[in-house]
């Protein structure tokens, strides 16, 4: 009998991510809760980095792969700024993120990213990723454990009012940004109630033409 | 095999009454077999029951349970009560515990003074009553994710509709496997209402 390696380098620490762009800024959120199997790790663990002035990255699974994704693009990064003397524009960092996912085709980095921020023109982006780098800019996005639990309710509200016709391009929604924080609290309270691995605390980033702003709401931890 | 012909059904339950939906696609694998498929059985007036996951089974199971609710009638001269259904599904089910029925029954009914009753069980017949919604079928987490998001306790009938049609439509529009249009009943103690719902047809 050959004898068959049950090793596998990878393991799923759960975890949720949503980012909503609107006309001029843009929610990021997700989760705190690392797990691993049935157990928890840590209700206390960032999945948002910000890699430059104007994008924020949020990523669930395998969290090792994704510590090594965002020094990877964080290195890259200042490396742009040495040669070009200004900061990476969003759209660049979604291709470059898109392209450092592609580099590692065969032996991918287990990560689920949602890349939100402003663009050149100060309106409000997201960039939903598979984990070898097939992406799409769109006006909304979810990841990771509870994202088949919230991508349904996100099309409901904000998906535009013709559904049934061919989707509508420049989905960025017309929510003011209180709303946009109002629905995506609403989304992960849902998630968390069906999701084992979402929950504990909520972080919520939000990014305008002011700066970049951190919140946190408490969730349930059960 | 749960995947095989795809399903979507959720009942929820509002102000002394209930809705139970489904989806109206019959597919084998990735092809569209028929776009009417009728899911949901009426078992009496005041107890409706869906059943998600393998068609044939789910054909067979609901021609058994007429069958045992028929015999019932006959002894008992009176309906079933939706608590006593749920139990007798759930023994038909574990019956054929090493060799089940591959299916996921949604049970929903108004039981003793029009109570609103739902429930829905594994394929062996572990049964999970809920005071607000169940979902079964292949779209069952994107159910789980709208109807938690949009479900308040005591709507009535009308809001209650306008709900589940759009958990049900949201969360289908997210799953290859079910969609179509939706199929919708909504029981109060005095009437039920069926309606059809155009989402998109693919």
């Amino acid at each position: 009998m050959k004898q068959q390696s049950n090793w596998s380098p990878y393991d799923n620490n759960g975890g949720t991510c949503v980012a909503i762009a609107g006309a001029d800024y843009c929610v990021i959120a997700a989760d705190t809760r690392m797990s691993t199997g049935y157990s928890i790790l840590t209700r206390d663990y960032s999945k948002i980095c910000q890699l430059a002035e104007k994008s924020v990255m949020a990523s669930s699974g395998f969290q090792a792969d994704v510590r090594a994704l965002q020094k990877v693009l964080a290195a890259r990064h200042l490396i742009y700024q040495h040669q070009h003397n200004k900061q990476m524009s969003c759209p660049a960092m979604a291709q470059l993120l898109s392209n450092t996912l592609y580099y590692k085709r065969f032996f991918p980095y287990y990560a689920f990213n949602v890349l939100g921020g402003l663009d050149n023109e100060g309106k409000g982006c997201v960039f939903t990723y598979d984990a070898v780098g097939s992406y799409e800019r769109v006006g909304y996005s979810s990841q990771g454990s509870g994202s088949t639990l919230i991508m349904p309710f996100l099309d409901n509200q904000l998906k535009s009012p013709s559904p049934l016709l061919l989707p509508a391009q420049d989905a960025v929604t017309p929510l003011s940004e209180a709303e946009a924080i109002d629905l995506v609290k609403t989304c992960f309270a849902s998630a968390t109630e069906r999701d084992i691995y979402t929950g504990d605390k909520l972080e919520i980033v939000v990014l305008n033409a002011d700066g970049i702003r951190r919140d946190y709401m408490e969730l349930r931890k059960d | 095999i749960f995947e095989y012909n795809g399903s979507a059904l959720v009942a929820m339950v509002g102000k002394n009454c209930f809705a139970i939906a489904s989806d109206r696609r019959l597919g084998v694998q990735l092809q569209t077999i028929a776009t009417d498929f009728q899911r949901i059985y009426k078992i009496h007036d005041k107890l409706f029951i869906g059943l998600a996951g393998l068609a044939t089974d789910a054909q067979t199971l609901y021609q058994k349970l007429v069958f045992r609710h028929k015999l019932y009638q006959l002894r008992e001269e009176r309906d079933m009560k939706p608590q006593t259904f749920a139990s007798l599904v759930s023994a038909l089910l574990y019956e054929k515990r090493f060799g089940p029925f591959f299916c996921q029954p949604v049970i929903a009914g108004l039981g003793d003074e029009d109570k609103p009753f739902i429930c829905t069980m594994d394929s062996i017949g572990a049964k999970e009553l809920a005071k607000d919604f169940v979902v079964a079928g292949t779209a069952s987490e994107s159910l789980y994710g709208a109807c938690e998001a949009m479900f308040k306790p005591d709507m009535e009938a009308e809001e209650l509709f306008e709900t589940i049609s759009q958990a049900l439509l949201s969360s289908v529009d997210r799953d290859c496997l079910s969609g179509w249009g939706g199929h919708v009943y909504v029981v109060t103690p005095t009437e039920v209402t069926e309606r059809i719902l155009k989402g998109r047809m693919d």
